[in-house]
């Protein structure tokens, strides 16, 4: 057994003219928390279909948990927890019979005391039929089928989408206590926040190709910093603009500057030390701050 | 496959219910009004004589239509096929892409389910609950035949029954095989439904005119036998009706599982000369 989860090289997928995936090259390790981040038409979605072999790639090579889902689909899919971007089900069904039904198709590998116990700290009723329910409710049930049967693998498109604070919370503890347990999550979500609360690495995709993996942590430290300096009394704030990795972002009557560093701090700091400082305040940039970074790039 | 079995059936209640119980219904009716018809027998061949043709011809045999075999298609099973045809052009056409449009069918296939078993799932119970209208129907037929001066035997009321069971899975498996070429389920039935309705019409038609008789062989409904089943089931055209929806279930299976199965409301390849009417569609694919 290899330590992958999930593994792409060279993933294509066109639709006509347009090409959807570009080259989509992706290393998730198993056991790991794994942010996939994107704006809307990147390819996030089309990754993970690809992966579930619900469409085909025109290119590339896909493999989960060792298995390659065109092959054996239906091993990869018995393995793997699945919430959908869009979770439709039918209507009719009350949210019981339609987990039972769900369960039925994995041959009843949940415990039913188990998929209780989950509603319940979601806050899920059973009894409702699904179309009376309301989007976060039905985005609860959605969360239930994926972590019920306890998958190897939790693929999750955006999981927390419509849900108040308090159920994101308990959803993100489902997901560490989902990991604690040995399983992998791959998931991807527009809520910046709670990716760099827990996921382990972050993955970036634009137009199709995946321009950056990254520890969340190395993310982070490692990109540029904002720093903001107040003297007490007016400088030739050149002498800052001219240190190496440092860009002045704001400046007023030389008092005051916001500077944009990138890289090691210890040039500025030493240039610094040379004038009167009144204050000084350094910001690292949040996780939506460097993936728009990506995007204005 | 027999998850998908059961539930395909229990989705299905309505159906055999409305269908079944009309065809019955209908039936019924048509035993108990064969004594008053005959009774007015002269009258009735007065009345059609000063027809056109055409209609006549819709009719067959004028001097029939009193014998229990006359009697039986001209009322019942003549049209049987254009009714029991609409029932399954709609099931046809819906058994997989109704799903995929109104986007359930993801989670579905995202558990270990075979694309092979969801659609052969699904086909039993579309079988079984086609055998369950045509039984309810035939029950129908058979229940009242010892009020009537009718003379027909069970077994023998059964045979046409046979012989439509052949016609309703040959369309139901084409407009299956639409569904998977064609861009919606709509089209998909509109398509089959058209080819069911030319056929019915062909096939009527070409009891009195010649011209049509070479295009009623590729008619599949001049393969159902309807009341002359009485007399005798031709096997060979059951055989050749159902082998037709075999190969159109194949089909479809094998383009089944090629397909990339579509997000709900995303659409499929359309038509030249029709506009694209779902704007997420194009952002989801970048282009907005």
């Amino acid at each position: 057994m290899s330590d992958t989860a999930v593994m792409t090289q060279g993933l294509t997928k066109s639709y006509g003219r347009v090409k959807a995936l570009r080259g989509v090259n992706l290393n998730v390790k198993r056991g790991e928390i794994f942010g996939f981040l994107g704006p809307n038409g990147s390819g996030k979605t089309t990754t993970i279909r690809c992966l579930l072999d619900l469409i085909r790639p025109n290119g590339g090579t896909l493999r989960v948990l060792d298995l390659d889902p065109q092959a054996e689909p239906v091993a990869v899919r018995a393995r793997i927890g699945y919430l959908p971007g869009e979770l439709r089900i039918d209507d009719n069904l009350t949210v019981e019979s339609a987990l039972r039904f769900l369960n039925a198709l994995r041959a009843g590998q949940a415990d039913w005391n188990y998929v209780q116990h989950i509603a319940e700290r979601l806050d899920l009723d059973l009894k409702p039929q699904f179309k009376n329910l309301s989007k976060g409710n039905k985005q609860k049930v959605g969360l239930v089928q994926a972590m019920m049967h306890r998958p190897e693998l939790l693929m999750l498109d955006e999981p927390t989408i419509g849900l108040d604070p308090l159920v994101q919370r308990e959803v993100l503890h489902l997901v560490a206590e989902a990991k604690a347990g040995g399983a992998t999550v791959f998931f991807s979500s527009h809520i910046l926040s709670e990716v760099q609360e827990i996921a382990d690495r972050v993955g970036i995709i634009r137009q199709g190709v995946v321009v950056e993996v990254a520890e969340t942590d190395s993310l982070i430290h490692r990109a540029m910093r904002r720093v903001s300096v107040r003297f007490e009394e007016p400088i030739d704030l050149d002498v800052l603009a001219r240190l190496p990795g440092v860009k002045v972002l704001k400046r007023d009557d030389g008092t005051s500057v916001l500077l944009q560093v990138e890289g090691k701090m210890d040039a500025l700091i030493k240039a610094l030390a040379a004038f009167p400082v009144s204050d000084f305040e350094t910001e690292r940039p949040s996780l939506e701050e460097i993936f728009l970074a990506y995007y204005a790039a | 496959m027999n998850t998908i079995f059961r539930f395909a059936l229990s989705r299905t209640r309505g159906q055999i219910i409305g269908w079944g119980v009309t065809i019955a219904l209908l039936a019924w009716i048509v035993v108990w009004f064969y004594d008053p018809f005959k009774e007015q027998q002269q009258q009735w061949i007065d009345l059609l004589k000063t027809f056109p043709k055409e209609i006549i011809g819709l009719f067959g045999d004028l001097n029939e239509m009193f014998s229990t075999k006359g009697y039986l298609d001209l009322q019942f099973f003549v049209f049987l096929p254009p009714l029991l045809g609409i029932f399954a052009v709609l099931a046809g056409s819906g058994l997989l892409v109704s799903d995929e449009e109104n986007g359930t069918l993801d989670l579905i296939l995202a558990h270990p389910v075979s694309r092979t078993a969801l659609l052969a799932g699904r086909g039993l119970a579309f079988v079984v609950v086609t055998v369950t209208i045509l039984i309810m129907s035939w029950l129908g037929l058979v229940l009242p035949l010892g009020a009537s001066s009718l003379t027909l035997t069970p077994g023998a009321a059964a045979l046409p029954f046979v012989s439509l069971f052949g016609v309703v899975l040959f369309f139901g498996s084409l407009a299956l095989l639409f569904s998977m070429v064609l861009p919606s389920r709509k089209l998909a039935a509109s398509a089959a439904g058209l080819l069911l309705v030319v056929s019915f019409f062909v096939s009527s038609l070409a009891n009195f005119v010649r011209d049509l008789k070479g295009a009623a062989q590729l008619s599949p409904i001049s393969y159902y036998q309807s009341a002359s089943a009485i007399n005798g089931l031709n096997t060979g055209w059951l055989i050749g009706l159902l082998a037709g929806a075999a190969l159109f279930t194949g089909l479809a299976g094998w383009l089944f599982q090629r397909r990339d199965i579509r997000v709900a409301g995303e659409g499929s390849w359309r038509l030249p000369f029709v506009k694209r009417r779902n704007p997420r569609s194009e952002v989801e694919r970048g282009k907005a």
